[in-house]
């Protein structure tokens, strides 16, 4: 059977993976080919690189590291941040991504990612969203999520299915940061109401909340950064404890 | 001297990694635009990326000639896209292909499509030897359907079995990544390698 993927997030800035406290206090924690090709050898089944700065400045450098990090890598790469186009995308995947996510630019001109999927297929189109709780329902949230959209992020789930996405990213501003857990109710909704995979984002403390939500929800996929990048424990280590709770893991 | 694979570029898609993977495993990998190419070469690896119809696309042409050159015993290797190609048509599009298996290419059937990530496959054949754990990379949403006993390996997917490893004359094809299958894929791509050689 279809196993649950475990995938390491790289968010990379200049070149150098960074990990901040609630978006401040940014610091290095090393150098993107090396990390990923290390989460390989753990047992990771995929690696995602999320551009922080994406700015029209650091996207050579970006499309380098991705190079770099590809020819190191045998697990697929899927690579976000600062995508505003078909052609954004083609450079991506040319330099030896295997995804690339799509999140600002899909709400501003959704056609982008029915775009994308016809020129290189639904399975490498990966639609990231960024919800957050307001009143009795999710919204979603742009521009590292500093933007309030008023569109609903379940609707938006299965409108981006509709449009050609063959995964959905779901980040919970809620949770983001905080390491208390994913947010079990907005990954349940979302899952229950698509049927493309789910990769759970955002609130990984512990390898308890990866069984959480895996346990508690139709996530396909969980992605957690701190508590690899701070050696809190290994991806082996994560997959064992799953394993031994029933959740089949590779 | 190594094995020399050909390895077609239809223009969609980067083809980075299998042919890292490829050398990594001790093969010469030419990269070929031109189809045509492809009618003299020792061993041909079908990458997978892109849709049907724009894989197709380039193929076309020499269609026939590819057939018999497989039918008669080149080895070669098909992945993904560049397996489900094999078959006579696809659901997924238009453009005929190139028909050395017998059957069709047909939507795969679930609660959540695309299959997208490690799944097992069983199968007894000589290039899972050496295979520690049989769990490879998936990512698609179509799937081969063969009409001839082709199938020498199965994948459960939400409760069905599908074929996804074929073999026709010296020809494989795999639903599966081989090349992003970590060291399980190198190990298969070792032993393709390896049986591309015992026939040459």
């Amino acid at each position: 059977m279809l196993t649950k993927r475990i995938i390491p997030c790289l968010d990379v800035k200049n070149g150098k993976v960074v990990k901040g406290i609630n978006f401040k206090g940014l610091r290095d924690v090393g150098y993107p080919p090396e990390m990923a090709a290390n989460y390989e050898m753990q047992g990771a089944d995929e690696i995602t690189f999320l551009d922080i700065t994406a700015s029209l400045e650091t996207r050579q450098t970006m499309l380098d590291i991705v190079s770099e990090t590809a020819g190191k890598l045998f697990v697929p790469l899927t690579v976000g941040g600062g995508i505003r186009s078909v052609d954004d995308m083609r450079d991506a995947l040319n330099a030896g991504a295997d995804k690339v996510s799509v999140n600002s630019a899909a709400v501003k001109n959704p056609q982008i990612v029915s775009e994308c999927a016809e020129s290189f297929g639904r399975q490498c189109v990966v639609v990231a969203i960024d919800g957050k709780r307001v009143d009795d329902h999710w919204e979603v949230f742009t521009h590292g999520g500093t933007r309030s959209t008023g569109i609903d992020a379940v609707e938006w789930a299965k409108k981006v299915e509709d449009l050609g996405a063959g995964e959905i990213l779901l980040t919970s501003m809620d949770t983001d940061g905080v390491k208390n857990g994913y947010d079990i109710p907005l990954t349940a909704a979302v899952a229950d109401e698509v049927n493309i995979p789910v990769i759970a984002s955002g609130g990984c403390g512990c390898k308890e909340h990866i069984y959480d939500v895996f346990s508690q929800t139709g996530a396909s996929a969980a992605l957690a950064a701190s508590i690899f990048h701070y050696n809190e424990c290994t991806v082996g280590e994560v997959k064992e404890y799953l394993r031994d709770r029933g959740i089949v893991v590779r | 001297m190594p094995l020399r694979v050909t390895l077609t570029d239809y223009g969609v898609g980067n083809l980075y990694s299998i042919r890292r993977s490829l050398e990594n495993c001790g093969a010469e990998v030419t990269t070929v635009k031109d189809m045509k190419d492809v009618l003299d070469a020792e061993c041909i690896v079908f990458p997978g990326v892109g849709a049907f119809d724009k894989t197709m696309e380039k193929l076309q042409p020499y269609r026939e000639e590819i057939r018999e050159k497989l039918l008669t015993g080149t080895p070669a290797l098909g992945i993904c896209i560049g397996m489900q190609i094999m078959y006579g048509s696809s659901a997924e599009g238009t453009t005929p292909g190139l028909g050395l298996f017998d059957g069709d290419v047909v939507p795969l059937v679930g609660k959540v499509i695309p299959h997208m990530g490690w799944n097992q496959v069983v199968s007894n054949d000589a290039l899972m030897d050496g295979v520690e754990d049989n769990n490879f990379y998936f990512a698609h949403s179509y799937r081969g359907n063969p009409s001839e006993d082709i199938t020498i390996g199965r994948t459960e997917y939400e409760g069905t079995e599908i074929p996804t490893f074929f073999r026709k004359a010296n020809t494989y094809g795999t639903q599966f990544h081989p090349e992003k299958s970590s060291k399980s894929g190198m190990a298969f791509l070792r032993n393709f390698i390896a049986f591309a050689e015992s026939v040459l």
